[in-house]
């Protein structure tokens, strides 16, 4: 692990500053924010990440859970895994959130893995962490030594020719089926950005993952009022029961009314090199009927542009068969 | 009986409790330095310059010209094929070219080596290898004339890959200057296999001491692999004056040391109409890595294993280990029997099927039964248990109305029937001349043996034997840390020989005592007479007839029965495969200590699970690509089933109180019972692990 | 390397003193642990030789099992790793360094944590628990005795962190069966595969008879 100097920031403002005078707020960062660690510091004992400064924001208040105005929920960035997935506003109006996260890592990383931190989660792809190998998301440039190397778990969607890794956070898909608010604090203020525009296709830069800049700070994510009469599920398959990462995972919130889907959004993980909108399958539900043929057809959609690679052709299938069982979940056609 | 036969605390129970248990990375020594191991890159070629491009002030650099002069650069075992340190020539990634050491760890590890090689093509797979490592056969009978029998002709060709020990303790070694030679404290589990090596590194005559830290599991990867690391350790204490400290990391463990054998095994199954088997030719092919290493004993037991607890007068099993640009594999429980075993017993079922009958009777018709030979013509005794294991559990989980009334929904079950012969094989144990001590105390006995402790349980079963022999309570046998220089050599910890071999031996020792104490407590005797230690060799049952050269003969003195059934649930939207339920029936022959049998079951069938549906090894360009324990996923104890363990005793008149072996049975009947189970539903898979993507192609056939 | 803005303590000569011998054992790996190594014999008798403050270390203030460890560590030394080779708490263990084996945890404020991935200094007024903190051979935890009843180890490298889990879990919502311990038990990974012995200890604690699955 390189040497860095740490900093406990006392304050938002200072917090900030110290940060702004960082390079980037993306890959190889030298200024990092430091909170539960579960993935910074992973990554630094691998080389992966060798910040020459740490900013630790443990003590900058920034966990409580409360009721926005609109009826909606503000979370804040420090607020663990573990107490969001225990939350009972959260366990009552965003089942998605809380299935999603109680699904993710263990009890023990739970209770440090922060909103924040778990929304800038990083790749699990075994070439980002490996400094011996070629990766143009560690390294610009470098190459990708996933495509036609080891890929059985990693993207079909959104995939470029630098990049195929996969976004590993179960947060992340169930925020995305609740059209969450990102909110950030930087150099020229506040800002309030999409869920769905927070992280960024690999393209030519997969080093970049985020919109966040020098001196940005997640304060809070803000999710809308729970609308009345949908149902969320999170389904998450992986290879073993527990304690793994997805091979594909669905998000799904749903409203039926008079046997048709009123209101649907989808998201699904583990197969997208970002948390991944389904929404030609959501235009494709809302309003048809809620029967067996029209789940698969949606399912297919959804599916329709994934491009696997040399070993991950079984997770087109798998995510297909994922988004339906979870629709099913979710309007009650299947009960596990 | 008062001790053996009942569930004692384990002596090491309150150590491991409280965290008071020291384990290698526990212990510290004055001045110590860590070492550090720089491999290579390549799978096959040759090392052309070395260059050392950071400042060396504090550094101890050791390279293949620090061996000493009176020693050699060989891991003795069997064959001295394998180095310390790599000469000139490359045989794989990860093999070991230099060595240093630092008093500072991050100083140690930031320090840049850089070696240029000349690459020559390396050879990954098995099958195209040229070049073998040891090649046996076993003939039976007559196969042609047994296939002229036959009324019908199963093939089949079955896959494994290599399996990950995942001790939970990765390997590490202290290696202390002492006496001019070398003190090593370490995660081991033969003492003496690490005494062999030192001596063939540093020269017959060097002082050489071994001992035994309490070591954090093994399952057979702390067998051959710490020899190679207590060299190093040793060749930077040696140069550098210092204790020198060697822990590796978990992905430096998974990327270097050794890993199951992956096997091809080819059946061709000659069976009449009524399910008699009348000729099995097989084909057992091994990757063995890039030395020899165990690889000619590994071929040995699986070969010996491959035609299943079957009766059949017409048997050749062809096997061959072969030479691969990958790092050695080696010994894990069971020892090549789980691949050759997983092999028969998904070939039953695929030839039951061929019959038309279910999986019970093509084994009850054929299940080895007294007074039958196996297939290397051992003709087995009363200590025979393939049927009564394979009725019990039959009977015990309601197999053949459980199996009708599954039909059709998402359930599958499965079983399988296996053997595992205890202890060395042939005359193995004959050659290894095992001793055992016991010493008086000044409150009781203490046992002396180089048997290692690594989570099985070895002092507290040990102890229980001696204090039964003895007629002494439990509590005033101690046992000795294994320490080369104060234990006789016991043989290795190895081949389900710790209890019925070297507890045998204790179990002499104690009658002889008990001779010889006369109506005297230990205490008592001690106070009276002083120090008195006594020691005694192994003698196997003078009826063993083996013959290396044909392999025929007794295989084993005695062998354990297993019988599994699992049911699993599979999910045909995702393809997830659940194991709902395992029921272990195991004869044992005596299980001295039940709570730490039915552990070594639950445990064995838990890798063995894990073995069948989650652990892959992803071997790309010669190297673990997946070297983390999130990518090489084992079973949290959410993916263990509930697990029915019923122990049978079938006492072996020559185990101690009539125990048998049973470390390894476990491991050998989860795997097929699964693919079985699979097979049940439809799912026609030859291969493990069942991942996903597997059982999914394998659907779109059904 | 030490931020000025970072919390710090004063030192007396007690500490001093203390400081110097506890650096020497963490950054240069020398320590005295004749206690903890009865076999070492020659090695045991040696003197721990004086060695220099080495450069680039920050004091910290660790209150672990109750007692407030004033140490000085290097800003990149690990919890688990300040427990281990700084403080000389062993029990603690580690088995893969990366949060992926739950060998190393301990309670960070009553919580269960993974101490391989936390930085040591970030714990500065935090109350750290060990293994060795809940209980030792006259008086254990009843959680340690129900391991030691029910079998629940065999090599024991990860039972203090199976320990560490289950006291936890105590504390945290939990359904009644043995399905809910196990998914809550799932980030401690056991190779031996003691998982049933464990359960049936945890459950015994919990005052649960096992409800059976499947």
């Amino acid at each position: 692990m390189e040497r860095f100097q740490y900093t406990r920031a006392r304050t938002v403002p200072e917090a900030i500053g110290i940060a702004a005078q960082s390079t980037t707020a993306q890959q190889s960062a030298p200024i990092r924010f430091v909170a539960g660690g579960t993935t910074l510091v992973d990554l630094m004992k691998l080389d992966v990440e060798r910040p020459t400064r740490l900013v630790d924001i443990n003590h900058l208040g920034l966990n409580a859970i409360e009721r926005t105005a609109d009826g909606g929920l503000k979370v804040g960035a420090l607020v663990r895994n573990s107490a969001l997935a225990q939350d009972p506003a959260v366990m009552r109006d965003y089942r998605v959130l809380s299935e999603a996260l109680l699904s993710g890592a263990s009890a023990q990383l739970r209770n440090v893995a922060t909103t924040s931190g778990n929304l800038l989660q990083r790749t699990r792809c075994m070439y980002f962490r490996n400094t011996a190998m070629a990766c143009n998301k560690r390294e610009p440039g470098s190459g990708c030594s996933a495509i036609g190397g080891e890929n059985r778990t990693l993207a079909i969607l959104g995939t470029s020719s630098q990049c195929i890794a996969t976004n590993p956070s179960d947060m992340n898909v169930a925020l995305a089926a609740l059209e969450a608010t990102v909110h950030l604090q930087g150099t020229k203020g506040t800002r309030a950005i999409a869920f769905q525009d927070f992280h960024l296709l690999p393209g030519d830069t997969p080093n970049r993952e985020t919109v966040l800049e020098p001196g940005d700070l997640v304060t809070h994510v803000t999710l809308p009022p729970p609308r009345s009469g949908t149902t969320s599920r999170y389904l998450k398959l992986r290879d073993r029961a527990s304690y793994e990462f997805a091979l594909a995972s669905a998000a799904v919130v749903v409203e039926v009314a008079g046997g048709r889907f009123r209101y649907v959004r989808l998201a699904m993980g583990g197969i997208g090199t970002k948390p991944w909108r389904m929404t030609a399958a959501e235009q494709a539900l809302t309003g048809a009927p809620v029967d067996e043929a029209t789940i698969r057809q949606a399912a297919t959609l959804a599916l329709r542009d994934a491009r696997p690679q040399s070993q991950n052709g079984f997770k087109v299938e798998l995510a297909t068969r994922c988004l339906a069982h979870a629709l099913r979940l979710a309007t009650g056609m299947a009960s596990v | 009986m008062s001790v053996v036969g009942t569930s004692v605390a384990r002596k090491d129970g309150i150590g491991k409790a409280t965290g008071a248990a020291k384990y290698a990375d526990d212990l510290s020594i004055p001045g110590m330095l860590f070492g550090r191991t720089v491999r290579s890159t390549i799978p096959c070629g040759r090392v052309k310059r070395i260059r050392y491009d950071f400042d060396t002030t504090g550094f101890t650099i050791v390279d293949r010209r620090d061996i000493p002069l009176d020693g050699r650069n060989v891991v003795a075992l069997i064959e001295d094929d394998q180095p310390f340190l790599v000469e000139r020539d490359v045989r794989h990634v990860a093999e070991p070219i230099v060595l240093l050491a630092h008093a500072d760890r991050e100083k140690l590890l930031a320090a840049d080596v850089i070696i240029e090689y000349e690459v020559e093509p390396p050879v990954f797979d098995p099958e195209a290898s040229t070049e073998s490592l040891k090649t046996l056969t076993i003939d039976k009978g007559h196969l042609d004339a047994g296939f002229a029998q036959a009324d019908v002709i199963v093939e089949g060709t079955y896959r494994t890959g290599h399996q990950e020990h995942v001790y939970i303790e990765p390997n590490g070694v202290i290696a202390v200057p002492e006496d001019g030679g070398i003190a090593i404290f370490g995660s081991i589990q033969c003492p003496f296999y690490v005494v062999k090596a030192l001596k063939s590194l540093l020269g017959p005559k060097a002082h050489v001491r071994v001992v035994q830290t309490e070591t954090g599991g093994g399952f057979g990867g702390k067998e051959e692999y710490p020899s190679m690391i207590a060299g190093h350790a040793t060749l930077l204490a040696l140069k550098a004056g210092l204790p020198v400290k060697i822990v590796y990391d978990r992905t430096e463990d998974m990327i270097a040391t050794t890993k199951r054998h992956p096997s091809i095994v080819r059946h061709r199954t000659g069976v009449k109409r009524d399910g008699t088997l009348v000729a099995m030719d097989v084909e057992v092919i091994l990757d063995g890595g890039a030395y020899i290493t165990l690889s000619p004993v590994v071929l040995s037991r699986g070969c010996i294993h491959a035609a299943g607890p079957y009766r059949c007068d017409n048997v050749r099993i062809r096997g061959r280990a072969m030479l691969t640009n990958t790092p050695p594999n080696g010994a894990f429980r069971g020892f090549g029997a789980p691949q050759t075993i997983f092999a028969i017993e998904a070939h039953m079922d695929r030839i039951a099927e061929a019959l038309g009958v279910d999986p019970v009777t093509i084994r009850e018709r054929n299940a080895l039964v007294p007074g039958d030979t196996t297939a290397t013509g051992q003709r087995l005794t009363a200590d025979c248990s393939a049927l009564p294991v394979l009725r019990e559990a039959v009977e015990r989980t309601d197999f053949r109305r459980k199996r009708e009334a599954l039909r059709g929904t998402n359930r599958g079950i499965g079983l399988s029937l296996f053997y595992h012969g205890s202890g060395f094989t042939g005359s193995g144990e004959l050659r290894l001349a095992s001793k055992a001590a016991l010493e008086l105390t000044d409150h009781g006995v203490r046992i002396l043996v180089s048997s290692t402790e690594i989570g099985q349980g070895t002092r507290t079963m040990h102890a229980q034997i001696v204090a039964e022999t003895l007629g002494i309570p439990y509590e005033d046998v101690d046992v000795a840390q294994p320490d080369t220089t104060l234990v006789p050599d016991s043989g290795p910890t190895v081949a389900s020989r710790t209890c019925m071999v070297v507890g045998r031996i204790l179990q002499r020792c104690a009658e002889d005592l008990k001779r010889r104490l006369g109506d005297l407590t230990p205490a008592e005797y001690y106070r009276a007479h002083g120090p008195f230690t006594i020691v005694r060799e192994h003698e196997p049952p003078g009826w063993i007839q083996w013959d290396d050269e044909t392999y025929t003969g007794d295989a084993y003195a005695t062998y354990a029965w297993g019988c599994d059934v699992v049911e699993v649930e599979l999910d045909a939207d995702t393809c997830e495969v659940r194991p709902l339920h395992l029921t272990a029936v195991q004869e044992v022959g005596k299980a001295i200590h039940p709570a730490l049998a039915r552990g070594q079951i639950e445990g064995g069938s838990a890798q063995g699970i894990g073995y069948a549906i989650v652990e892959h090894v992803a071997m790309r360009d010669g190297v673990m690509a997946n070297a983390s324990l999130t990518n090489y996923t084992i079973p949290t104890t959410l993916d263990t089933p509930a697990m029915d363990i019923v122990l049978l005793e079938n006492p072996y008149e020559d185990g101690p109180f009539g125990a048998k072996g049973l470390g390894e049975l476990p491991m050998d009947g989860p795997a097929p019972a699964v693919i079985n189970a699979l097979r049940h539903l439809g799912v026609d898979l030859s291969e493990i692990p069942a991942t996903p993507e597997r059982v999914m192609s394998a659907c779109g056939s059904r | 390397m030490h931020d000025p803005d970072a919390p710090d303590s004063d030192e007396s000569p007690h500490r001093l003193t203390r400081r110097g011998f506890l650096t020497q054992a963490g950054m240069a790996g020398v320590a005295s642990v004749a206690a903890a190594m009865p076999l070492v014999g020659a090695a045991e008798a040696a003197p721990v030789p004086e060695a220099p403050d080495i450069p680039g270390t920050v004091p910290v203030a660790l209150r672990i099992n109750g007692t407030t460890h004033r140490i000085r560590i290097d800003p990149r030394a690990t919890l688990l790793d300040t427990l281990r080779e700084t403080v000389h708490l062993t029990g603690t263990k580690k088995g893969c360094d990366h949060g992926q084996c739950g060998a190393c945890t301990v309670h960070v404020n009553g919580q269960r944590v993974n101490s391989c991935l936390r930085l040591a200094l970030m714990h500065e007024g935090d109350d750290i628990t060990t293994i060795e903190g809940i209980g030792v051979p006259e008086a254990l935890h009843p959680m340690q005795a129900a391991f030691v009843a029910h079998d629940g180890y065999q090599c024991g490298y990860c039972t203090s962190g199976q320990i560490m889990s289950a006291v936890a879990l105590l504390k945290e919502p939990c359904g009644p069966s043995d399905a809910d311990v196990k998914e809550l038990m799932s980030g401690n990974i056991c190779r031996c595969g003691a998982y049933p012995n464990i359960v049936a200890a945890i459950q015994q604690v919990r005052g649960n008879t096992r409800v059976s699955e499947g």
